[in-house]
């Protein structure tokens, strides 16, 4: 062992074990997976218009057969 | 690892570890060891959950009463082979669920919101609180209604479904808040035994198989039969729920196929205690469904203890309650992750309720609020638990459709993206379940306003 491997083992040795536990646990996540990693957004997809005008569509066409069940709902109760 | 093309890569250096990398880290090592010793039980073990709760979750209160209703009125015939069908649907929604959720590590709430607009993201969560909240009211009917079997009143089913939501949010683990409400939904199994107590033909069950006969009655009655039948398979909760904690749960890529297993395995089971929900309350279609009415008290076990014995209406009361505890909890969670998703902060059980305060005070506040309803003197708990699943299914076409947008977003999926074939079924399932809440929502509404007979 050469000077140069002996003061890293010497190193990892006064490595704190608090350092040691965090390396390893390090490993058994994906880099991805960290909360640090997924608290940034993802950027926004671009929707062209007929998708937009589509999704609006179904919006407002769920919206409205939404409250058709409601009316109904509170009409059955009196 | 597999980092998605859209996210910009995360920096070399260590990122700083939070709690919640700590106990999500303390997870992976033990799937990681399971896989490298080549324990494949251990490792299925380890990575079942979400899909069963997801599935076993949707099996609540509000939907074994449905599942009982529709045996009761209507006998076997159509309803044997169609909850299958509904769940084999439920399925290919939720692996796909399973699947982003597993590539991205990201809720579906956030994700809808980062990547296609605030304005969907709320949108989305504003229906998910709605159906939640009537859902869970509906639940704590469905305590109610086993526990009245027993001789105890609401004030019971209010502290018992409490008491659990405050006790599996207790110890700051995801591990340990689904290994809890995994064990508890197995006694949904309970719907199984009941079938069995009520000793059914098993040349009728047999024989019920080619869909027939198809239901009697009006139109508005079918589609109300199909609309409140789909919603208590599918429903924009599970959506939600089954992406955001297959996340928190660590799951990679690397755990898809797994995730598959966990799913199919949980609409298996699902299905097949559908099914036994449907066969006991066939026991009471030779006696016009007696007693079914009778929801905000002990109807349906009552009922079934004149039909079938004792035992067959003690254990449907007790799968009741059982069917309400789960889905208190899953639903509770389901809105906690929405609530922490859209507003940007912490979402995990595996953080501190100091850390992810709006998370732990979604979990507990919706719940209280849905508790309090069912205190209110006079309030419809009938008309709440019935609607329910109608609701539910009214609303689910655009989460399902966010939900497809997602896994064919290759930016998002990489090579995870859905097939060809997944698309072609996902998109049959968003038309079928459109056609039917819609079909059934005007037809509903004209009636009520008298503009047709």
């Amino acid at each position: 062992m050469n000077d140069r491997d002996r003061r890293s083992a010497v190193q990892e040795q006064d490595r704190q074990p608090q350092e040691r536990f965090e390396d390893e646990l390090i490993m058994d996540l994906e880099r991805d997976q960290f909360v640090a990693a997924t608290s940034r957004p993802v950027p926004r997809a671009l929707l062209g218009a007929r998708a937009t005008a589509s999704l609006w569509a179904l919006r407002v066409f769920v919206v409205l057969v939404s409250l058709m069940v409601i009316y109904t709902f509170i009409a059955q109760l009196h | 690892m597999l980092a998605t093309e859209a996210i910009a890569p995360a920096p070399l250096v260590s990122p700083p570890l939070t709690a919640e990398d700590v106990a999500r880290s303390l997870d992976r090592s033990r799937v990681n060891h399971a896989r490298r010793q080549n324990k494949r039980w251990r490792l299925l073990w380890l990575l079942v959950g979400p899909g069963i709760l997801a599935m076993l979750g949707e099996n609540d209160g509000p939907s074994m009463i449905a599942y009982a209703s529709d045996g009761a009125e209507y006998g076997l015939g159509f309803f044997v082979p169609f909850i299958p069908l509904l769940f084999a649907m439920a399925f290919v929604c939720q692996e796909m669920c399973m699947r982003v959720g597993a590539v991205t590590h990201r809720g579906y709430g956030e994700l809808v919101l980062q990547r296609y607009g605030r304005v969907w993201g709320w949108f989305g969560a504003g229906d998910l609180t709605l159906t939640n909240l009537v859902t869970l009211v509906a639940e704590f009917v469905s305590i109610r209604v086993g526990l009245s079997y027993f001789h105890l009143g609401s004030g019971v089913a209010v502290a018992l479904g409490l008491a659990l939501v405050a006790f599996t949010l207790s110890g700051g683990r995801y591990w340990r808040w689904e290994r809890i409400v995994l064990g508890m939904a197995l006694f949904n199994g309970l719907f199984l035994v009941a079938a069995i107590l009520v000793k059914p033909s098993l040349g009728a069950v047999a024989g019920s198989l080619d869909f027939t006969p198809f239901p009697g009655g009006s139109f508005n009655t079918l589609l109300l039969l199909l609309a409140s039948t789909i919603g208590a398979t599918v429903t924009p909760w599970m959506i939600f729920f089954q992406q955001s904690a297959s996340a928190d749960k660590g799951m990679t890529p690397r755990d898809v196929r797994h995730g598959r297993y966990d799913t199919a395995a949980g609409a298996t089971l699902a299905a097949v205690f559908g099914v036994g929900a449907l066969i006991a309350g066939a026991a009471l279609l030779t006696h016009n469904g007696s007693g079914i009415q009778g929801f905000a008290g002990a109807g349906f076990p009552e009922a079934l203890k004149h039909v079938a014995g004792g035992a067959a209406g003690a254990v449907f009361a007790l799968g009741l309650v059982e069917a309400g505890a789960v889905a208190i909890l899953t639903i509770s969670a389901s809105t906690a992750y929405a609530a922490g998703e859209c507003i940007g902060v912490s979402h995990s059980f595996n953080s501190s309720p100091r850390n992810a305060a709006v998370f732990y005070a979604a979990n507990v506040g919706v719940a209280l609020l849905a508790a309090v309803v069912i205190l209110i003197p006079g309030a419809p708990l009938l008309s709440i638990a019935l609607n329910a699943n109608v609701l539910a299914t009214v609303l689910l076409p655009v989460s399902l459709v966010f939900m497809v947008m997602l896994a064919n977003d290759k930016g998002l999926m990489g090579r995870w993206v859905n097939k060809r074939s997944t698309n072609a079924i996902g998109i049959a399932v968003i038309s079928f379940v459109g056609l039917c809440g819609a079909a059934y929502g005007i037809d509903s509404f004209l009636l009520t306003i008298h503009l047709i007979g």
